[in-house]
């Protein structure tokens, strides 16, 4: 499949169809991928694509200036259609390299259940139902259902819903809806006292690095609302009341465009599960409005256009 | 010029805390343009409004609290006390709410923070101030600070401009300025209107068109970040060299006393090593980073 | 100097004893991320699994929210109110990374003007270092001066020597705080050969290499080349995780909070990733992503140096760790052009 991605991806850039390319390159760590944004033929052999392609590469289209080819994995690439509904990217700019992905390993769930940091393991392998783990010469053998991320457990999309090019065959949705639901369950479970107290204790220890906005593709204005000074929403202190806040509103502004890819949850440094929040507005929107964010193009935003019958139940 | 010894102005710490603002009540407020206003003020400890002093080119921070903390050059000049002066451009939070304050009203005062224009590099030569906008809210302090003491100095041009007659910062001043014999002033706007009788165009231009001599001068520029860019070249085209070539800048600033991190200029930080710089010093940077 | 031994059993006792007059602040895991946090008073379950923090110990001295007075407002006028922080601390189990960051941004918080709230939780607080035993991939201490297991920035340095620890007592300060300790002995010879040892084998465990030779200069070669910052900065995404959780990151943002006719000051930690860093209301120098990423590797290994001698990076690797995209310092600095790039 590598071989395949890095044929299409350099023909693109050779019949000038593109002036850049974006895709996933080996990281500097083990079992780590980063984003590669190259020009040069040279680079694209660089390129990979493996069970820990993590990054939503779909954030950089709103930078990177010019005809891009990108490759696209199934949550990737509809947030590449929710910018496209929002005019942030021209459809014709973009030629999207659809990866269908049968789901990523979660390193962070491998490491707890082997009791090993990553650094300390030699080798993760995903085959089929099963992830083989190797630490010292040791193998240990995980089911994949424990080993992978919680939204790719649930995944609707594994194949790209929008694509130029299909790298490999297409794979069905055969993943059960109601996997990865547990912390969901247990947060719902809860009285609305004991979820206070429970966001509380999470939030009072963010920081407010914006780790979570800066790579949520859906998180594209210019002057994010943190920033505004007159009026001030928010003090730029990690106060766990303004950074709550700051979680609350950034959801209800990405409604309708977040695509739960889950990479606010894995980017945050100090193991927020922001995740609980994006599913439950993803859970909303689809059940208020039947909306599903990136899959339909030519749908108008979400929150830019109503039906004459929804007036009556959502304007009070 | 090299990086000044700032340790001798801890006298003026409230309490001995770097970040603990002195209270100060402001006394009369000048309107100077629709967005620019004067307020003068004074220490409400009579002590330190006895004491303290300060030197042309040192800014302060000051405080509405509440509501945050902004830099402001001290305007006034030292070698006339009684009060400070500081001239305040309504751009953003903390000078809207200046803006809504009135006589009485009391704020915070941080400083003098800052190096200092070269009085004795400028002595025995001819100065040329160059201004632009509120740009000249600086300038100001060391032009009276320089009249204050004529005789120490050669020939002084004064070359001002502002975006039209309204923005004219210290009207006044300028009134002043021009019925003064000593010194050669020359206004300028980007676009007249129709009671406008002085020069239309930018001032790095019209410092072009009167090219004063760089022999045994030195110039002092302070404006926008744009107009200072552009100024450099014609001065250098006129002969000066970039140690007689003054400027002092402006960047967004929090502590104002080295710390906190976000002024620099290369390696070089505005509020400590600076404002006052000589083109030599931030030349490298200047292109790329201001 | 005499060294002397505690057995790794009697750790437990020691914090006890010193917590009856001091707080005793140990690597934790309590609040779901690990960080130096107050010791509860029993579990000395982190010498199990404690590599290193992601909140690093600056977080003792520069928190990441910290009130600088607070003010109200009476019929007289304004009444402003400080309130230092003159808790008597341990800090125990500090890397000697983490020590060395400490000591080389103490330069930035006593030089011209002393700040006086970082400046009374260093002089109130007592630093124990603890060696490492197993560094992570992503660390790369050893090519910037510090040895993963052995320091002199700490009052008293842990070593590591399988069921016990050696002691060496650095600072006076040190020294009087061990004083009392009776479950402290002292050390043998051999305990000294078993440190020493140890401590070449942890320093060899550093695989991350970084060669830094000439960088400031290499740096300032390059300054003005749009093309390689823009390619170095294409992938960062604009976040502050990297310099937040810098030990050796030290800017910071000052705002105020009002409640009616009361209010406080703070300080938060800042970072020059974010875009507001240097906004101006008419403009800012920093708008394009390229030179605020050229700003965080310039400060660090150009002015910084400039300024004060010492580069501000101590390798302890979670700039690389915690990146989003996996940008890695060591791989930019390792592709910095050696010569000046031919003038367009």
């Amino acid at each position: 499949m590598e071989q395949e991605l890095r044929k299409e991806a350099r023909k693109l850039l050779e019949e000038g169809k593109v002036d850049y390319i974006i895709g996933f390159a080996p990281g500097s760590l083990k079992f780590s991928t980063t984003p590669l944004i190259t020009e040069e033929k040279e680079e694209i052999a660089s390129l990979v694509i493996n069970s820990f392609v993590v990054n939503n590469l779909a954030k950089f289209l709103t930078e990177v200036p010019g005809r891009i080819g990108i490759v696209a994995k199934g949550c990737d690439s509809r947030s590449i259609v929710s910018l496209i509904q929002d005019n942030r990217i021209a459809r014709e700019n973009v030629i999207i390299i659809g990866v269908p992905c049968s789901g990523l390993i979660d390193i962070v769930k491998v490491e707890k259940l082997v009791g090993k940091d990553r650094d300390e393991i030699d080798d993760i392998a995903l085959q089929g139902e099963k992830v083989a783990v190797t630490v010292g010469g040791g193998k240990t053998e995980l089911p994949t259902k424990e080993a992978l991320f919680d939204n790719c457990l649930s995944c609707e999309f594994p194949t790209p819903q929008e694509y130029d090019i299909l790298i490999g065959e297409p794979i069905n949705a055969t993943c059960n809806r109601e996997l990865g639901q547990e912390k969901m369950k247990e947060l719902e479970g809860m009285t609305p006292e004991r979820r206070w107290e429970f966001w509380k204790h999470q939030f009072s220890r963010c920081i407010m690095c914006y780790a979570c906005r800066q790579v949520c593709p859906a998180c594209f204005c210019e002057q994010c609302f943190v920033e505004e000074t007159e009026p001030q929403w928010v003090l730029p202190v990690p106060k766990w009341q303004d950074n709550l806040i700051f979680q609350v509103i950034r959801n209800i502004h990405v409604a309708g465009r977040c695509t739960d890819c889950g990479e606010c949850e894995r980017v945050c440094p100090v193991n927020i599960p922001l995740r609980s929040l994006t599913k439950k507005m993803y859970g909303l929107v689809n059940e208020m409005l039947n909306y599903k964010a990136g899959t339909d193009k030519n749908a108008p935003p979400l929150m830019t256009a109503y039906e004459h019958e929804e007036a009556k139940d959502l304007i009070r | 010029m090299s990086v000044t010894d700032i340790c001798h102005r801890k006298k003026f710490l409230a309490q001995g805390n770097i970040y603990l603002p002195h209270i100060v009540v402001i006394d009369k407020i000048v309107e100077e343009t629709p967005s620019v206003r004067t307020f003068h003020f004074n220490f409400k400890d009579e002590k330190l409004r006895k004491r303290f002093t300060f030197e042309s080119g040192q800014f302060a921070e000051l405080s509405i609290f509440g509501v945050g903390e902004a830099t402001f050059c001290i305007s006034s000049s030292p070698t006339r006390n009684g009060h400070l002066e500081c001239a305040i451009n309504r751009v953003g939070l903390v000078t809207n709410a200046l803006h809504r304050l009135g006589v009485g009203a009391e704020i915070g005062f941080r400083g003098p923070y800052g190096n200092t224009f070269p009085l004795e590099l400028m002595q025995g030569k001819n100065l040329v101030f160059i201004g632009g906008g509120i740009g000249l809210a600086p300038l100001r302090s060391i032009i009276w600070n320089v009249l204050d003491n004529r005789d120490k100095y050669g020939k002084i041009d004064i070359i001002y401009g502002a975006r039209s007659p309204a923005d004219l910062c210290f009207k006044y001043e300028l009134a002043s300025w021009s019925q003064d014999k000593s010194v050669n002033l020359v206004t300028t706007v980007d676009k007249g209107d129709k009671n406008w009788t002085g020069k239309e165009g930018f001032v790095p231009t019209v410092l072009e068109q009167i090219a004063p001599s760089a022999k045994n001068a030195v110039a002092i520029v302070c404006g926008p970040p744009i107009m200072i860019r552009f100024t450099f070249p014609v001065l250098e085209k006129l002969g000066f060299i970039p140690e007689q070539m003054i400027t002092t800048l402006e960047k967004r600033m929090k502590c104002g006393i080295g710390k906190c991190g976000r002024c620099n200029i290369g390696n070089l930080y505005v509020c400590r090593d600076g404002p006052v710089f000589t083109y030599a010093q931030i030349r490298n940077f200047i292109s790329d980073e201001y | 100097m005499t060294t002397k031994k505690i057995s790794k059993k009697d750790i437990g006792k020691l914090l006890e004893g010193w917590s009856r007059e001091l707080t005793v602040f140990v690597p934790s895991k309590d609040k779901g991320v690990t960080e130096m946090a107050k010791w509860d008073g029993k579990d000395t379950g982190f010498l199990e699994w404690y590599r290193n923090t992601v909140i690093p110990a600056k977080s003792s001295f520069l928190p990441a929210m910290e009130k600088m007075f607070s003010f109200q407002k009476n019929n007289d006028g304004y009444h402003l109110e400080l309130s230092p922080d003159q808790q008597k601390r341990i800090v125990f189990g500090i890397r000697p990374c983490d020590a060395r960051a400490m000591v080389i941004i103490d330069k930035v918080f006593t030089d011209s003007y002393e700040d006086p709230y970082y400046v009374s939780k260093r002089k109130n607080t007592v630093l124990i270092g603890l060696s490492c035993t197993n560094p992570y991939d992503s660390c790369f201490c050893t090519s910037l001066g510090v040895k993963p297991a052995e320091s002199a920035d700490v009052d008293l340095m842990f070593t590591d020597i399988e069921d016990e620890f050696l002691i060496e007592e650095i600072t006076d300060k040190g020294k009087e705080l061990l004083a009392a300790a009776s479950v402290v002995k002292k050390a043998t010879k051999a305990d000294d050969a078993k440190a020493k040892t140890e401590k070449a084998a942890v320093s060899a465990m550093v695989i991350r290499k970084l060669d830094i030779e000439d960088i400031s200069e290499k740096l300032q070669a390059c300054f003005t080349d749009k093309d390689y910052w823009e390619k170095v900065a294409a992938k960062c995404v604009s976040c502050g995780v990297c310099t937040l959780l810098c030990p050796t990151c030290y800017c910071f943002d000052i705002c105020d909070e009002l409640s009616k006719k009361q209010g406080t000051r703070y300080r938060s930690w800042d970072s020059c990733g974010f875009s507001i860093y240097t906004q101006m209301p008419m403009e800012n120098p920093r708008e394009a992503k390229w030179r605020r990423v050229r700003q965080k590797v310039c400060h660090k290994y150009e002015f910084y140096p400039m300024n004060s001698e010492v580069i501000a990076c101590t390798g302890c690797g979670r700039c690389i760790r915690l990146c989003p995209v996996n940008w890695d310092i060591t791989q930019i600095l390792a592709s910095v052009p050696a010569e000046q790039p031919a003038k367009k």
